[in-house]
């Protein structure tokens, strides 16, 4: 049988040596069971054979004694699991997110990548606590036992040596269709809540189509067909945790009922020369049932592991997403000095698995230039390639007389002012948004020169007003305008626009214009992507990209 | 601690006979197990003695060995009814209260219900309800089945062994481990909504750093931005260390207390033996049943550690759950015959927490089989006053007569039937076509859904599929943006509305096929009025009239 990657992968050599240690102390609680095992046993013997109570007194201190040392030893190991499994998932978080944050292009949804950040990740710790020390403790404890119970009568042994590998055959047959069992399980959750989900999405239209009853009974159908599903999955999931428990009850009830037939001298064989003693059966049935209790603990810990592989390969999926990292850190640096000019030379990109090459660009400092041609020319790509936010593939990307690196993008960001055609309005106060370093430059000449007061004035609180998805919204237009007179506001010297003036009304679209071309007249370097003529017939030099043979 | 209760009440109540059969499987279960231990025990014990006193041969081995066999048997028996039985019933209950869920949702405002409809709170709704599954199948059930298996254990050992050893396991299992148990929940209690705020607050702020990053590598904030996340996750995992250190620490004190009540039940029975106030086999059974009770004990640990998420899901479900339904309004009797289907008079209105006027002394009329069209830029307020039409958010001042009645004295059903909105931003839902549309009209045929979607130059498009029964992903997915506008369109034209409302609805089409798809909504609905908010030329070209919200926007001065 192949071996398919396991979750390992995921652990770092500190947390496999947490582990290794957590595993060992685990197996150590489980050892201190047949010491308890033998107090009890040699204080029932002494009962029979009518020894004092002093005796099972000290029989008593004994079993106490190890029983607590046990519990002490199981809470380090369970600490220890914790603190690996902690790691293992604060490692594995910061690098998806110093991996992520530099590549806004990637192919997974914000929503997806935070849901790995919370649950995701965490689906990894009953995986990382349970189930390697489940694992070690399975492949000892039981050996042990087996020798131990061996020593005193075979029959016991070879009882529990029968009853424990069928266990795993057993486990075999049933737990192959459990594994996928519990994997459609997953699925069909999954389905329940996204079809609550999807009615939540409705509602307002469902409420305004008065069918909120239909609804309902829709979703109560749709529901309990998938109840009926999952229950048909459960059925063979229960069946395979109840092989097992059979399995231990039966070989509880078989050393039991063997111990007794020898210590009524029914039986005659077994034992090592003397017969057994009622201290030896005691100690026989007590260890019984903890031979099987190492087996039924790695069996619910495989469960964990089948879910640990998913979220491994989750992992895998996200870093093999290629998309190239912006240019830089995007961290706070001085303005690279140099004069505010632009020059793309034989630059290609990647795009999917296609190359697209892109003509060369020459803008020099304080032009104001309108990229026009085609949709998919690559008008978009431009602006990012000038503002470092995408690498090129081959050619170079010139600013302020230098190409543009890793070193120097930060610095050229300090001066660049970037209108996106969908602006994404973050979290935060508009005094923060305009004014993200906190410089405290009076705002009201810049929201006048980028006609963007009034807007200002409608909102609730003015400057204070909190923006995004849990404050107040403000329409695309709007939060163009905005980022323009944050262009006034920071003295940005090049300033980049992507479509500024599509989707928007006439009287929108003018005012756009006029703020660019103002920014254009103070002698900043304008770069704007546009369909629009009039906006493009306002800017000092127009550019038709076409497509590079 | 209320609401919690009550969830599980819900729960139960939903499938009651099911919740109590496993109930009493579950019972059984722990019975037979420890049942299964102590028998083992007496039975080597007794053997022993009597094999020792030379009376082997007399000893009934059958039964007791029979009895060995038939628990080991019955016990994996019991447990597999017992899982399957609580986890239907559970799931059962669970979809009741989904389906209670939505019926709650209903009565919320349509501000509220869309601010919903972000990914985050409603993945936060769903992981609620399945946090809730735990309160029957790993708290309630647990903790009734163990108690109940305590007292019959008690009663048993009262009877066999002496009183003595069974009031030491009783008060050590039941009053030791109770207390260790309760004192775990509620440090739970405040840990883990600690943990969970925590937690919500990185996924919020993940999301935001993420849909933000271009924008904070532009200005160089990322760094700024990246210390903030990393502070929220080590408040996360600082809170989850805490939960996880109170867990354990419960733990290694459940395990001393098992070891402990072990060790003083087997001295207190070497006492009697060794005094012959108790035969050695039947102290071999208060000592065995003492080490097998624990099974009724340590599994209740983790529900008692959920006990926190549970109660805050249990908080956040259950909120603002109306206790008495809403109020119903009686139709004024007998509304006065109007010409105007819809009427606008001096009509004020803002958007909801904005302090400015949007549109100021807005007067208008529509009547049967009139088309009006409302034009003016973006953000002047169309679709906010298209909701103010729809009775969706109230106006600040004036009024809005529909057929001559007052909007607001309009109750909910004949209101949706007299009037359909269709905001700009409408929701299909995953299913068949057919069910899409059936949501407006629970009677539909085929030939009525045919006519709709003819009507709006759909029908060859989905026939290339599977017709009516082209199936539609989570929120319609697998149409084209144009697509599912036209079949949101042809969903509000199978209520065969009077007044109808549309914002935007020919949005994402070509021109050719807006303007056929509005002649087809008129031809559809002949006696309709209709409203349209948009600046696209093609409503305002099929228009009868058109209003520029212009005029209307009150001075600034």
């Amino acid at each position: 049988m192949a071996r398919r990657p396991t979750a390992d992968r995921l652990l770092s050599t500190e947390a496999i040596g947490r582990l290794r240690r957590a595993a060992m102390l685990s197996v150590a609680a489980g050892l201190f069971w047949p010491l308890q095992a033998m107090a009890l046993a040699w204080g029932v013997q002494g009962w029979v054979s009518g020894a004092d109570a002093t005796r099972s007194l000290v029989a008593a201190a004994f079993f106490a004694g190890w029983g607590l040392l046990r519990a002490v030893v199981e809470r380090m190991s369970a600490r220890q699991c914790y603190a690996a499994a902690d790691g293992v998932i604060h490692k594995l978080r910061q690098g998806v997110v110093t991996r992520e944050a530099l590549r806004p292009e990637g192919a997974t949804s914000s929503a997806a990548l935070a849901a790995m950040l919370t649950e995701k990740l965490a689906a990894l710790g009953p995986w990382i606590t349970r189930y390697r020390p489940a694992m070690l403790r399975a492949k000892v404890l039981p050996l042990v036992f087996i020798a131990v119970a061996a020593s005193m009568s075979w029959p016991v042994a070879l009882i529990l040596l029968i009853a424990g590998p069928l266990i795993p055959l057993f486990m075999a047959l049933v737990g192959m269709a459990a594994k996928e069992a519990s994997a459609k399980q997953m699925v069909e959750v999954g389905a329940l809540n996204s079809l609550l989900i999807d009615r939540i999405a409705a509602m307002p239209d469902i409420l305004l189509l008065n069918a909120g009853a239909a609804s309902r009974a829709a979703f109560e159908a749709r529901a309990d067909g998938l109840r009926a599903r999952t229950m048909s999955v459960l059925r063979v999931a229960f069946l395979s945790s109840t092989v097992l428990e059979l399995f231990s009850a039966l070989g509880v009830a078989l050393v039991a009922v063997y111990v007794g037939f020898s210590l009524l001298g029914v039986f005659h064989f077994g034992t090592w020369g003397a017969p057994l003693t009622v201290g030896e059966g005691v100690f026989l049935l007590l260890l019984a049932p903890e031979f099987f209790q190492p087996l039924r603990d790695l069996a619910s810990a495989w469960h964990d592991r089948a879910a640990a592989e998913a979220v491994a390969d989750e992992v895998d999926a996200l870093t093999a997403d290629e998309t190239p990292a912006v240019l830089g850190q995007g961290g706070d640096a001085a303005p690279l000095p140099g004069p505010a000019s632009v020059h793309l030379k034989g630059v290609t990109v990647r795009r999917g698995g296609a190359v697209l090459a892109l003509p060369d660009l020459e803008v020099a400092a304080g032009e104001s230039v309108a990229l026009q041609g085609p949709s998919g020319v690559g008008k978009s790509t431009t602006l990012d390639l000038v503002a470092g936010l995408t690498r090129p593939e081959t050619g170079v990307v010139e600013v302020a007389g230098q190409p543009l690196t890793d070193e120097s993008a930060d610095a050229w960001r300090a001066r660049i002012a970037h209108v996106p055609q969908s602006v994404h309005v973050p979290d935060m106060t508009l005094r923060r948004f305009l004014d993200p370093h906190d410089s405290g430059t009076d705002m009201r000449r810049a929201l006048e020169r980028a006609r963007a007061a009034e807007i200002v004035a409608a909102l609730p609180e003015g400057l204070e007003t909190r923006l995004g998805e849990t404050g107040a919204g403000v329409s695309g237009g709007e939060a163009r305008r905005l980022l323009l007179a944050r262009a006034f506001l920071t003295g940005a010297e090049v300033v980049l626009a992507d479509e500024p003036t599509a989707d928007l009304d006439a009287a929108t679209g003018t005012a756009i214009t006029a703020a660019l071309t103002e920014l254009a007249a103070e002698g900043r370097t304008v770069i704007v992507a546009t369909h629009d003529t009039s906006l493009a017939g306002a800017l000092g030099r127009v550019v038709t990209l076409e497509a590079a043979p | 601690m209320i609401r919690l209760w009550r969830i599980l009440r819900l729960l139960w109540r939903s499938e009651p006979g099911a919740m109590w059969r496993g109930a009493a499987l579950s019972v059984v279960v722990l019975l037979m197990g420890v049942a299964l231990l102590g028998l083992s025990g007496w039975f080597i014990t007794a053997t022993g003695l009597a094999g020792l006193a030379g009376i082997g041969i007399a000893f009934d081995v059958f039964r007791p060995s029979a009895g060995i066999r038939f628990l080991a048997l019955g016990r994996a028996a019991a447990r597999y009814g017992e899982r399957l039985l609580t986890h239907d019933a559970t799931l059962r209950a669970l979809t009741r209260l989904r389906v209670r869920l939505l019926e709650r949702l209903e009565t919320q405002s349509f501000a509220e219900l869309r601010r919903l409809r972000g990914a985050v709170a409603l993945t936060r709704i769903t992981a609620d309800v399945d946090a809730l599954d735990g309160v029957v199948l790993r708290l309630a059930l647990p903790v009734a089945a163990a108690l109940l298996a305590h007292v019959a254990a008690f009663a048993a050992l009262w009877a066999l062994t002496s009183h003595a050893v069974a009031m030491s396991i009783a008060l050590g299992y039941v009053l030791g481990g109770g207390v260790v148990l309760w004192r775990l929940g509620r440090a739970t209690l405040g840990l883990s909504s600690r943990a969970e705020r925590a937690m919500q607050a990185l996924r919020q702020g993940a999301i935001g750093l993420f849909r933000g990053r271009r924008e904070a590598i532009l200005q160089g904030t990322l760094p700024r931005w990246r210390a903030a996340l990393d502070e929220t996750e080590a408040e996360a995992r600082a809170a989850m260390d805490r939960l996880d250190a109170v867990d354990t620490g419960a733990g290694l004190m459940l395990s001393v207390i098992v070891t402990l009540v072990a060790a003083g039940v087997f001295a207190l029975s070497g006492w009697l033996v060794a005094g012959r106030e108790i035969d050695p086999a039947l102290a071999a059974v208060g000592v065995f049943v003492a080490l097998a009770l624990p099974e009724t004990l340590l599994p209740l640990r983790r529900g008692m550690a959920e006990i926190g998420r549970m109660r805050d899901a249990a908080d956040r479900v259950l909120v603002d759950v109306p206790e008495a339904p809403p109020e119903q309004r009686a139709m004024p009797s007998a509304p006065a015959r109007a010409t105007a289907a819809l009427e606008v008079r001096h009509l004020s209105m803002t958007r909801p927490g904005w302090a400015r006027l949007l549109v100021h002394d807005l007067g208008f009329a529509v009547a049967p089989g009139e088309t009006l069209a409302i034009r003016g830029a973006s953000g002047l307020g169309k679709s906010t006053l298209l909701d103010v039409l729809a009775g969706v958010l109230p106006a600040t001042a004036g009024e809005v007569l529909l057929q001559g009645t007052p909007l607001a004295a309009w109750p909910a059903p004949p209101l949706r039937d007299t009037l359909t909105l269709v905001p700009q931003r409408s929701a299909l839902i995953a299913g068949s076509i057919r069910e899409n549309l059936a949501l407006a009209d629970p009677a539909l045929t085929d030939a009525d859904a045919r006519a709709a979607l003819e009507t709006v130059a759909l029908a060859d498009a989905l026939d290339a599929r599977d017709g009516l029964d082209t199936q539609l992903g989570e929120g319609g997915a697998g149409l084209s943006g144009g697509q599912a506008r036209r079949l949101v369109l042809a969903r509000a034209l199978l209520r065969r509305p009077a007044v109808l409302l549309l914002d935007e609805p020919t949005e994402g089409l070509d021109p050719g096929t807006a303007a056929r798809v509005l002649a087809g909504v008129r031809a559809f609905l002949p006696r309709a009025a209709i409203l349209t908010a948009s600046h696209r030329s093609a409503e305002l070209a099929s228009a009868d009239r058109v209003i520029s919200l212009e005029s209307y926007i009150p001075n600034v001065e």
